[in-house]
């Protein structure tokens, strides 16, 4: 009886920590198990489609081969899942996160209702970096951001609420380069706004540079000049809008007070996180290693890249490490600028 | 423009779209049958399928031919059990299930089928004919103009009062105050959420729809302690006696699916409004008032038609600017770009041939599905002949999946209960419900118009033509009955002055 048990012993020492050891442990672990991507809005969004199209390949990067599952869990715009990510679900590596970077507006301006804190979550990685653009109509006599500055009465701009890019852009050119606007908040989508914008109800709007140049009626719009774009929040001048200023070389331009330029990265960091995906805090790190290299790799999977750019998709991968370096910049503000971003984020 | 409408004729039946279609119906059928289980999101789970699919037009009629079933057969639930199948079902309980338990069920189901079947032709036909005027139609509706059609539509309370115009008013008000729950979409501020996270989305409709009208039938049903019909009729003639019904009032039928088609053009307010709105212009024409919600047939083929005809007024913005009427068109616009189709000009020129042939999709898929109905109708009806007993546990079911389902959250089925309660006792002391939910659905829509109309034009746009002709309009309809009534009297007191 001894000598046999002694031998199985021996033989799970070998299988276990014999080779590449970790490797092996983690394989065994994600065998046949199936992990979880809980996405905080409902079906069809753009936080599912993406998580949707990831989980079809992340499976194949992680050793093991596990199911990847998407389940909705929207709330709150979001808050609901990035509680239950950050509180709830174990640190097992088994329970992914995918929700609305904004959210941790919601944690600096101190709402009650958040559990989490933003920097503390594992980040796994983001498969785009989105800038923001201000466009207005051209029939409007603002042709620069000097005519905005200098406008008797301000142009009107849509917003489908606050939070939105809609609704923090407008006040962000307010408060970096003093640029007045009416926003005209309540619309029920993009695409209302569009229509608001053809009718002359509102003359401008703040999308993502992605929406503007993924949709119609903006190919069409740009194309024929019905709307000239006046600023963009990206680090350089996107390809396609050459003669347009970024938002920096503005505020260099303007002398923009430093307090100010800090506010504005703090909030333009949102969009540039993208679509990102976390886990919960407490990760141990092989696992955060395992999932960090599979989801990098899932992004060059030739399937989903060909799939992405058949539905006009940019991908711009943000590697885990990025994002937590990111995620622990914003959440460390002084109270004036916490003080400044509770306006401009319209609380 | 005739050539292109055969053309679209052929391509939609030519395989394998129309394989694609005949699938997409078989999913439809359930979708909608079931409660909950919304067009939607169905819809959302089925684009990724469609993206495999090359041809626009089989795409199309995939996904088309699904949602445009879900409308009919969302309508067999609430007629047979009083739980919406769809959350554009709702109003065809109010008379649909009354005429079930009065042994009615087939007539009901007739007439529902029928009047689905006409108003999805009339929906399709007005998505043809509109074609070349949408544009300026769309461009006239602003902001103000919606929130006057909010409050025309709030209007309405006062006709789905009954008896008790005062307890109706209270209800709608209730209802207003519930849509002000939840994170206001203006400055953010969090309202009557009571730390709740899960209030700040404001109420969902569907598990207070359901709550409010099944749970109180299914008590209903138990203390009965029979089954839902009390009183057994011939079943065969009763279907086809609907069919009739349908061709009897013919006028209304056109009247209310045009409702819906206008309701499908305007942004937001899709078929969940039209339905209520058909409903209270069905029973106000009611001879007898008292009938109405006691099985009167005019109240089932008014939301009947009209919660299909939304469908192709809905799709007249999306192809027409690339404008999404409401939900699941902005996920079939998502669609067309990715088979390659360009929403805008380009659908009324070059790919007009697409375009008819989503207009045949509509039209065919209904008709596949009314026949479909009209074969297994009987035995759907003989659901509501089956003991209670035995369908308590099944349609309990039902209720919590349906619930469930909106939100994937237990608190869904919280309120589904609490509604269920309120349900039980407006009923027990003579409160109508359908003033609570227009209210509730309108409530929000009239709210974020207000407010995009006077943050966009101060107080102008209370001058603008296009509101005075509308506020007019609405005051007239409101004064209607009491003018008619008051010339009745006039022309009934002439002959005793000349006595």
């Amino acid at each position: 009886m001894r000598v046999p048990s002694t031998i199985a012993i021996l033989f799970f020492w070998l299988v276990a920590f014999g080779g590449n050891t970790e490797l092996h442990a983690q394989a065994s672990f994600y065998q046949g198990q199936s992990v979880r991507v809980v996405v905080g809005s409902s079906t069809g969004g753009g936080y599912d489609l993406w998580a949707r199209l990831m989980a079809l390949h992340l499976g194949k990067y992680i050793p093991g081969n596990p199911a990847i599952v998407v389940q909705n869990m929207p709330g709150a715009g979001g808050v609901v899942a990035a509680n239950y990510i950050y509180a709830v679900a174990k640190p097992d590596g088994l329970t992914l996160g995918a929700f609305n970077p904004g959210l941790y507006f919601d944690q600096l301006v101190g709402r009650p209702e958040v559990k989490f804190d933003w920097s503390k979550f594992t980040w796994i990685g983001s498969p785009e970096q989105n800038y923001v653009l201000h466009y207005i109509r051209s029939d409007t006599p603002f042709k620069t951001i000097e005519d905005l500055r200098n406008a008797k009465e301000p142009p009107r701009c849509g917003s489908t609420g606050t939070g939105t890019t809609g609704h923090y852009l407008p006040r962000l050119l307010d408060e970096t380069l003093g640029v007045k606007t009416t926003i005209v908040s309540g619309y029920q989508g993009g695409a209302e706004i569009d229509l608001a914008v053809e009718r002359n109800e509102i003359v401008c709007w703040s999308p993502l540079i992605a929406t503007y140049f993924g949709r119609e009626p903006y190919k069409r719009w740009h194309k024929s000049g019905f709307v000239r774009v006046v600023v963009q929040t990206g680090a350089k001048r996107d390809e396609r809008l050459r003669d347009v200023p970024t938002l920096n070389e503005l505020m260099q331009q303007h002398k923009t007070p430093d307090s100010a330029k800090r506010l504005a990265k703090v909030i333009l960091t949102a969009a540039t996180l993208g679509r990102p995906i976390s886990a919960p805090p407490g990760l141990p790190s092989e696992r955060t290693k395992i999932l960090r290299a599979a989801y990098a790799k899932t992004l060059k999977d030739p399937e989903l890249l060909a799939e992405a750019a058949k539905r006009g998709w940019e991908v711009e991968p943000l590697t885990g490490e990025e994002l937590q370096s990111m995620a622990k910049d914003v959440v460390g503000q002084p109270r004036e600028v916490i003080e400044r971003i509770k306006w401009v984020m319209g609380n | 423009m005739l050539e292109a409408m055969i053309i679209g004729f052929w391509k939609t039946l030519a395989w394998p779209a129309f394989g694609y279609m005949l699938l997409g119906i078989a999913i439809g059928f359930w979708v909608g049958l079931l409660p909950g289980i919304g067009g939607l999101s169905t819809l959302a789970l089925m684009l990724p399928f469609s993206y495999s699919i090359k041809e626009p037009v089989a795409a199309f009629a995939f996904l088309l031919g699904m949602l445009a079933v879900t409308g009919t057969t969302g309508d067999l639930t609430s007629i047979l059990f009083g739980i919406p199948g769809e959350g554009s079902s709702a109003a065809l309980i109010l008379d649909g299930y009354p005429m079930s338990k009065n042994g009615e069920a087939g007539r009901a189901l007739g007439a529902a089928i029928m009047s689905s079947l006409v108003g999805s032709v009339i929906g399709a036909l007005s998505l043809a004919v509109s074609i070349p005027i949408v544009r300026p139609l769309v461009l006239l509706f602003g902001s103000p103009e919606l929130f006057i059609i909010a409050i025309m539509g709030i209007t309405f309370i006062g006709t789905l009062a009954g008896p008790s115009l005062i307890k109706g008013l209270l209800s709608g008000g209730i209802g207003l105050m519930l849509a002000a729950i939840g994170v206001d979409p203006q400055t953010g501020s969090l309202r009557y959420t009571f730390g709740s996270l899960y209030l700040w989305d404001r109420l969902d409709l569907v598990p207070v729809v359901v709550g409010m009208f099944a749970i109180p039938e299914i008590v209903d049903l138990a203390v009965r302690g029979t089954s839902i019909a009390s009183s057994k009729q011939e079943r065969l003639t009763g279907v086809l006696e609907g069919v009739k019904d349908t061709f009897r009032h013919w006028w209304l039928v056109v009247r209310c699916s045009l409702i819906g088609v206008y309701f499908g053009i305007l942004p937001v307010l899709g078929a969940n409004v039209a339905q209520w709105i058909s409903y209270a212009h069905a029973v106000s024409g009611l001879k007898d008032k008292s009938r109405a919600g006691k099985g009167a047939v005019e109240g089932v083929l008014g939301p009947g038609c009209a919660n299909n005809s939304t469908r192709g007024g809905d799709l007249i913005p999306t192809i027409a600017f690339g404008i999404p009427g409401s939900g699941s068109m902005a996920l079939l616009l998502g669609a067309m770009l990715i088979v390659g189709l360009n929403p805008g000009p380009e659908m009324l020129k070059s790919r007009l041939d697409v375009t008819f042939s989503m207009v045949w999709v509509l039209i065919i898929s209904n008709i596949i599905v009314a026949g479909l109905c009209f074969l297994i109708l009987n035995h759907l009806a003989a659901l509501t002949f089956v003991r209670g007993s035995l369908l308590i546990p099944f349609l309990m079911f039902l209720v919590y999946i349906g619930s469930f389902t909106s939100n994937n959250d237990l608190l869904d089925i919280v309120v589904t209960l609490i509604f269920g309660f309120i349900g039980y006792f407006m009923i027990k002391f003579g409160w109508p419900r359908p003033p609570l939910v227009l209210g509730l659905t309108l409530g929000k829509i009239a709210e974020n118009y207000l407010w995009i109309s006077t943050a966009a034009y101060g107080a102008k746009w209370l001058l603008f033509p296009t509101v005075l002709l509308l506020i007019a309009i609405t005051i007239f309809t409101v004064a209607y009955p009491t003018i008619k009534e008051r010339m009745g009297k006039a022309k009934y007191e002439r002959p005793e002055d000349a006595m």
